[in-house]
């Protein structure tokens, strides 16, 4: 046998746990619905406002907005609830005694808890891009992807951060709670940072929330909240690059310290 | 050496096992002593603060070679809940490389058969324990450890299992690590065995040169009186040792002086108006081995 398969069926186990019916099926549901319903009702409006790239952005920045909060939901459950459960059960001790290293093991959860919601999220978005803006897939790719990316960075590094919690903590409910704290705490940050740039003409909290959540970078460079913000910061495209490629950078290092975590000192 | 640490709580200090190969070995000692602790750096689900532990020479710590070479069963069993028992164990067996024809052999071997199709959240506790067993042989493991594996099971249950783990260890030469607090069933299966008290070894070996080394004199008194038969055993001066419990007591006398004492137990019985059900020679029960041991009362 391959080394491969081992791997493999701790990850089918993992999914089969993570997306036991109905759960696979209720998402999948509510990613289509999110994503055409709220497709319908914004690509008018957005129609009109300016550059392609831009429109390309307002479109995609809309699909994305009702399905982001499902897929939200759905990591959420897998990471600190699913994890957290299979570490408080014992489950992870029963994979440890299987002839696969920590990594592994853990790669396989999070492929099951993140990468398949990811693949259910971006799989239903880009096929509903391709039914409903034709016209904008292909010439406006790279505008699309950023912009998967900048929306996509802050809740990755949310889950990483519950994952660093559950893993030290053994348990799921404080890492959930955590994370709903900090993404609604987010949208209050974002709006204090916005109010306070207006006040002081100074958007240094604009640029500190950008480093874990750049979508904020990308919105102010393609003109921010209704023209307020243009006067405010207006971040060239490298500069968003930057703030995008920056928050990877932090979440790929809190996921590494949860690898390091899980496979030198989590005594069980 | 081993020594672990849980804050300022020292869970296993100075611990130092060797175990052979294709034995059936015991880890006794009561809650809290250390097995557990002991048992989970053998497995390489915790870490050492200090010592190193080797399993057939090797660090256990994310050791996959290790792993399949020994199977384990946890005093609670944990698997994914809502996979059915043969799907899953032929996933196990799909893991470990072996043929998935190996998955239907092992539920035979452990009764289960009939529970194939069940999901494993649907098992009762003893049924999820003799699961727990069939996943732990899955691979045909060298070694199984158990920590408290019968704890939480009925009589009926906890007998069945013995006779697996004999089984095995007959037909397959499978060796067993057996940490338990429940003495009597460890004698049943155990050649060898390690007591742990106070997160340390203090005594390990075969059974019986255990018993030769601390059982060997004990007489066993059953009686309906056995505190106040204690008492009066105590005062006499060729008693080394006396202990009761609610159905007897063993004593330990000066070599040479048993038929002294099969003389004075008839009379002392007679005073105190006890009842004298049975004397036996020799024939110290595990407890007994282990409270000798732990109480550091070998033979002079």
């Amino acid at each position: 046998m391959g080394k491969g398969k081992p791997f493999l069926e701790v990850l089918a186990s993992a999914m089969h746990e993570d997306f036991r019916f109905p759960f696979l099926e209720l998402f999948a549901f509510l990613y289509t619905l999110g994503t055409f319903a709220l497709a319908n009702f914004t690509v008018g409006i957005y129609s009109q406002v300016g550059t392609n790239e831009a429109v390309a952005y307002a479109v995609t920045s809309s699909l994305i907005g009702g399905s982001l909060i499902i897929f939200i939901i759905l990591i959420f459950k897998n990471v600190a609830y699913g994890l957290g459960s299979d570490l408080e059960k014992g489950i992870i001790q029963t994979y440890f005694s299987y002839p696969l290293k920590r990594w592994a093991i853990l790669t396989a959860k999070l492929l099951s808890g993140i990468g398949v919601s990811l693949l259910l999220f971006l799989g239903i978005q880009i096929s509903a891009f391709y039914i409903l803006a034709p016209d904008i897939v292909l010439p406006q790719f790279s505008t699309i992807i950023l912009t998967y990316a900048a929306n996509l960075s802050y809740p990755l590094f949310i889950s990483a951060i519950m994952l660093l919690l559950t893993l030290k903590l053994r348990r799921g409910g404080i890492g959930l709670v955590l994370g709903i704290v900090l993404y609604f705490g987010m949208n209050i940050a974002s709006s204090i940072a916005f109010f306070v740039a207006l006040a002081t003409e100074s958007a240094l909290g604009l640029q500190i929330i950008s480093v874990i959540s750049p979508t904020y970078a990308l919105q102010y460079h393609y003109g921010g909240l209704a023209g307020l913000s243009s006067s405010l910061w207006t971040p060239t495209l490298a500069e968003t690059m930057l703030y995008i490629g920056g928050s990877y950078v932090i979440v790929a290092a809190l996921f590494i310290l949860g690898y390091i975590y899980f496979s030198r000192r989590l005594n069980l | 050496m081993l020594l672990k640490r849980y804050g300022r709580v020292v869970a296993v200090d100075n611990l130092n096992l060797s175990l052979d190969e294709g034995s059936v070995t015991g880890l006794i000692g009561p809650n809290g002593a250390g097995k557990t602790t002991t048992i989970k750096m053998i497995l390489g689900l915790l870490k050492p603060d200090k010592g190193t532990v080797k399993v057939f020479g090797q660090d256990p710590w994310d050791n996959s070679a290790i792993r399949s070479m020994i199977g384990v069963v946890y005093e609670k069993a944990f698997f994914p809940a809502h996979q059915k028992t043969l799907e899953y164990l032929q996933r196990v067996c799909r893991v470990f490389g072996v043929s998935e024809s190996r998955a239907m052999e092992i539920l035979e071997l452990v009764g289960l058969q009939e529970a194939g199709d069940r999901e494993i959240r649907t098992l009762s506790a003893g049924m999820l324990q003799k699961f727990a067993i069939a996943h732990a042989l899955v691979h045909s493991p060298k070694l199984v450890v158990a920590d408290e594996m019968t704890a939480n099971l009925d009589p009926q249950a906890r007998s069945e299992l013995l006779e697996i783990v004999l089984q095995l260890h007959k037909d397959e030469n499978v060796a067993f690590l057996l940490s338990s607090h429940i003495l009597p069933e460890l004698s049943m299966v155990c050649d060898s065995v390690a007591i742990i008290n106070r997160s340390t070894v203090w005594a390990f070996g075969k059974l019986s040169e255990l018993y030769e080394k601390y059982a060997v004199g004990i007489i066993r008194i059953s009686t309906d009186s056995a505190y106040a038969l204690e008492a009066e055993l105590k005062k006499l001066k060729y008693v080394e040792d006396a202990d009761s419990d609610i159905r007897g007591v063993s004593v330990r006398v000066a070599e040479g002086k048993e038929d002294k004492l099969y003389e004075d137990v008839p009379k002392l019985a007679k005073k105190i108006k006890a009842k004298i059900l049975g004397i036996e020679t020799g024939s110290a029960s595990l407890q007994e081995l282990y409270r000798l041991a732990v109480s550091g009362k070998e033979r002079k």
